[in-house]
Formats: structure tokens, sequence, C-alpha cells
């Protein structure tokens, strides 16, 4: 069953901007990452669905990078989270705000 | 069967290469060498690897490679740039070296050489995979760097840094897919096709590209982050985070400018870019005003360099790239000496750091006061410094390109910067302060530092005057 490339590029920008909400409304640093980690994933989707329709391997070898990439990410991520919170006892970015820009 | 590996590919490889076995190295003699040792011989390993790779790049001037099937270019600006981040790296490991705390030198010398080797990927970057991987290895390395600290104000600004960057790195990364999916291609050579100038996916990944570049070189609409990060990161890191992170992302730009736009598009996609960049210059000047600190006062004075910078690029002439590249390496002097003098002035560079620590300090250490206030005037642009020179040639090559709104911006901008800087500067020999003299020997390293920057920002006032330079002056 064909399936248009204008289904993909609706879905991963669905969960795109899913992934943008979270990162502007939710207030917990962890879901934000996990937000972070959702945008990334939506461009994953959009790189294997072009490289699919261009039959261009460029954008399946991307997509392994960028999972490569986000795994370090999301480690390094957690360690900083981790120790804010040992310091902090706290989860609410609302609350860190010792620098105003 | 073969695989090629021309010496192109060697010569793109080897100074990256140099800093990144500096950075292995640095960690693994670190497991052998104990007491008060590793702090020299940590940052020592860190100057002679950056010292190598600035002399391996240096042999690279003017020769032109296309390394890895078009993935990364060597020569050509990407050279100078390269410099550029070498520069900042020894500047800030000899910061480093001078008011580092010393349990942790290994680690943080090791990640300051690797967030080196994804700035300079990032210089050469001609493919939207190597400019992804050199910007996340230079990102990824800053957060760690950031909160290397035991300091609440450091762990808030890795956090900060972590959560705002990284969504940026998503909007860019979203943008490349983008791209791609127009062209499928990742290599920006591919983008200069003119059919993609009526391409709604070209014009929407590209918009979605320079909001990621926009983020990290901090203008308008996504500067807040820069004050809080620079101010809580240790002054070593925010002095390389100011100068690398901006150089790697003006390289990436002047890649998509120079070479990846088709003809029609480039105005109409790059317009957005010139407004932002200023409104910059008028925020970030003006946001100086209000600043009690010297890190977020060179934060806001970097949002507006950047403006300037790119002012100077606006039209895309080849020689507003040159006068882009020399504006960038003054700013680099100017920047990292004005932090070298907050280094020497306390030993821990948080209480340097503060504004009211310059009160009187013309009484107290004339030297230091003179290189500051040199620094400075570099900053605002007045002679006899660099930055004077560099203001010039930017305004000229903005007009000439027919960006006279930026011109104008830029000489607003300037206008207002002057108060602020003349403020610290009257604060530094108006107000004498009856404090006791520090008794705290300043860091020779710092010290040298210091002097280095100060004769590089007069130095390069005299330098660049060839007939050629000087030419679209007179037109």
């Amino acid at each position: 069953m064909p399936v248009a490339i204008g289904n993909y590029i609706a879905l991963s920008s669905v969960m795109f901007f899913i992934g943008v909400a979270g990162v502007l409304l939710r207030r917990n640093p962890l879901v934000m990452l996990m937000s972070i980690e959702l945008m990334f994933n939506a461009a994953n989707l959009l790189f294997m669905a072009f490289a699919r329709a261009w039959l261009a391997n460029a954008g399946q070898v991307f997509a392994f990078l960028v999972i490569t990439v986000a795994a370090a990410e999301a480690a390094i991520g957690l360690a900083i989270v981790v120790t804010t919170f040992r310091s902090e006892k706290n989860v609410d970015v609302d609350e860190i705000r010792l620098l105003r820009g | 069967m073969t695989i090629p590996f021309t010496s192109a590919d060697w010569n793109a490889l080897v100074p990256i290469a140099i800093v990144a076995v500096a950075a292995l190295l640095v960690l693994v003699v670190d497991l052998f060498v104990r007491g008060y040792a590793p702090r020299y011989v940590s940052i020592g390993i860190g100057l002679i690897g950056g010292i190598a790779a600035g002399v391996v790049v240096a042999g690279q001037f003017g020769h032109n490679y296309n390394a890895f099937f078009g993935g990364f270019m060597t020569g050509g600006f990407t050279s100078v740039f390269e410099e550029i981040v070498l520069l900042a790296l020894l500047g800030s490991l000899i910061l480093y070296g001078a008011i580092g705390t010393p349990d942790r030198v290994a680690g943080t010398t090791a990640l300051m050489l690797w967030s080196t080797c994804g700035a300079m990927l990032m210089a050469g970057a001609a493919n939207l995979m190597t400019i992804f991987l050199g910007l996340e290895l230079l990102s990824l390395s800053l957060y760690c760097l950031c909160g290397m600290v035991d300091r609440k104000t450091a762990r808030e600004a890795a956090l900060k840094y972590l959560i705002l960057s990284s969504t940026a790195t998503g909007f860019m990364l979203y943008g490349m897919a983008l791209l791609f999916g127009a062209t499928g291609s990742v290599m920006l050579a591919d983008f200069v096709n003119p059919a993609l100038a009526s391409s709604a996916l070209f014009w929407m990944g590209g918009g979605m590209f320079l909001i990621g570049l926009a983020f990290k070189l901090s203008l308008v609409p996504f500067h807040t982050w820069a004050p809080d990060v620079y101010e809580g990161a240790p002054l070593p890191v925010t002095a390389f985070m100011s100068v690398a992170t901006k150089a790697a992302t003006l390289a990436v730009f002047a890649r998509f400018l120079y070479a990846a736009l088709p003809s029609g598009a480039a105005e109409k996609l790059l317009l957005p870019m010139w407004i932002v960049a200023g409104i910059s210059m008028i925020v970030g000047n003006a946001g100086m005003l209000a600043q009690h600190d010297l890190k977020r006062l060179l934060a806001y004075s970097g949002i507006a360099q950047a403006g300037y910078i790119l002012t100077a690029m606006a039209g895309g002439s080849a020689l507003g790239l040159r006068y882009a590249m020399f504006y960038l390496t003054a700013y680099t002097f100017m920047n990292l000496g004005a932090f070298a003098v907050a280094a020497v002035i306390s030993n821990d560079g948080e209480q340097g750091s503060r504004l009211t620590s310059y009160e009187g300090l013309a009484h107290r250490r004339p030297l230091l006061a003179t290189a500051m206030t040199i620094f400075l005037l570099a900053l605002a642009g007045l002679p006899p410094t660099a930055g004077f020179l560099g203001k010039i040639l930017i305004l000229s090559s903005s007009v000439s390109a027919g960006y006279d709104w930026m011109a104008a911006l830029l000489i607003a901008g300037t206008a207002i910067s002057l108060y602020a800087y003349g403020k610290t500067i009257f604060a530094m020999y108006a107000r004498p302060r009856h404090e006791p003299h520090d008794p705290k020997p300043c860091a020779p390293l710092a010290w040298a530092s210091v002097v280095i920057c100060a004769v590089a920002v007069i130095a390069m006032t005299f330098y660049p005057l060839t007939p050629s330079n000087i030419l679209p002056l007179v037109k």
C-alpha cells in the first residue's frame, strides 16, 4: 500500500510540536529532556521517510548518527539533572533561578 | 577492494586528531601522575596539543582541500576559524592554569580539548552531518564544562544551557531533515540548485536551520540564555565559550551563506537574519547598561558583537567575509584579555567578575587598569585599537553591499555601548577606593595573557592596512 510522503511529514511535525510544547509548558527538567528527545526523533522519522522517498542512504546514516548523539546527550543531561536534584532537592525549573536574564 | 584515503582527507584530519589525542593523553597521564603536578601536566599537554594543531593549520593557509567526499573543507576560511578556536583554547587553558581549582583539572582540560574538536569540525563542515556532529561535540562538552565547579550558580547555568541549547539543536536538526527532504542530499554544495527557490520544504528547513544558528550566536529573540550561562559558568569556560561558539557558528553560517544558497533565494531567506542581527546590536548594547557583573556585561556585549560580525557578512561579498574574520580575530583578543584581567584581579575569578571590584583599580594597579581600558575601548570600537579599525571595515562593507540600515543600527548600538563601557572605565580611574592592597600574588600566567592580548589588540590596528583593504574604503 503506497503511503504519500505528506503523511510522514504531518506525523513528524505533530511529534515535533508536541516536543516543543513539552519544553515550553512542562517544568520538570526530566520531562523537558524527554520532550527534546521527541523533537530529535521527529527529525529522525523525517530523515527515514525522505531517505526512502529519494532512495538516498545519507538520510538513514544521519538517523543513526542522531540516535548515537542523542544517547550521549541524554547521558550528560541526566547527569546534570541529577547533580542539580542532589543539591537543590527540587524538581521545578521555576524554582531554580539564582540567575536571571 | 580498497577505500580511497587521499592526502586531502589526511590534511583535514590531522589538526583535529591532534587535539582529540591530546585530550585522551591528558586523561591517561592523569592516572599515573600524583601530587601537585597534575595541574601543570594536564594543562601543559593541552597547550602543546593546541599549539601543534595551530602550526599544522597554519601550514594549510591558502591550500584548499576537499576532504571526505566533500564533507569537510580545509584551507580557505576554515583555517582562519580553526586558528581562532585554537587561540580561544590556548587563552582559556592558560586562564584555567592560573585560577582553576586543582581537583578537576584533567577532566576540564580534556573537555575543553574535545569541545575545540567540535568547533574545528564545524569550521570546515560542508555537510549537514558534519555540522551536526561538530555542533553536538562542542555543545555537549560545554554543558559539562559549565557544571564543572561546585557552585549553585554553575549547576544552574549547566541545566539552563542544556535545556535551551538542546531545544535549539532540535530546531536545527528538524531544519536539516527538511533541507534533506528538499534536495535528497546532505551536502551543502547541492543546495545551490536554483529550482530549490520554489520549494516550500527548502524555505522551512532553511528557516529552522537559521533559528538554530541564531540561538548559538545568541542573537536577540534567542539571547536570554547567554548572560545567565556566562555568569554561572567558571571564568575560563566563559572565556572559551564566548569565542569558540561564536567562531564555529559563524563558520557554518558563512559556509551556508557563501556556498549553499540558490542565487534567487539568498536575499529573501537571509533578510530575517540581518534584521535579527540589527536588533541584537541595539538590545545587546542597551542590556549592558544595567549590569553589575563583568561576565554579564561581556555576555550582552557578545550579543551585540555577533550582530556586528553578521553586519560585515550582509550582502555576501567576499570582502565582507574577510572583514568579519578580521573583526572576529580582534574580538577574540579583546574578550580573552578582559577575562584575563578578571582572572588577575582575583584568584578564583568570581570576585573579579563583580564590577565593583574595578572601582579605583587605576590607583591600586595602574598597569592592569591600562590593559582593561584598552580591552574596553576595543570592545567599544574606539581608536587606537583593533576594534575601531574592525568597525570601520564592517561599515564600509555593509554600506557598499547596500545594507545602509544595518550600518546605521551599528552606529546607534555603538553610541549606546559607549556609555556602558565608559562607565566602567570611569569607575576605574575616578573613584579612589581605599581598600587594603590585595596581598595575593597574581598569577604570572594570567598576566602573560593580559599582556599578549593587549599587544595584539593594539598591533592589529596597524596590520591589515594594505592597498587591497584600503581601496574599498575610498570608493
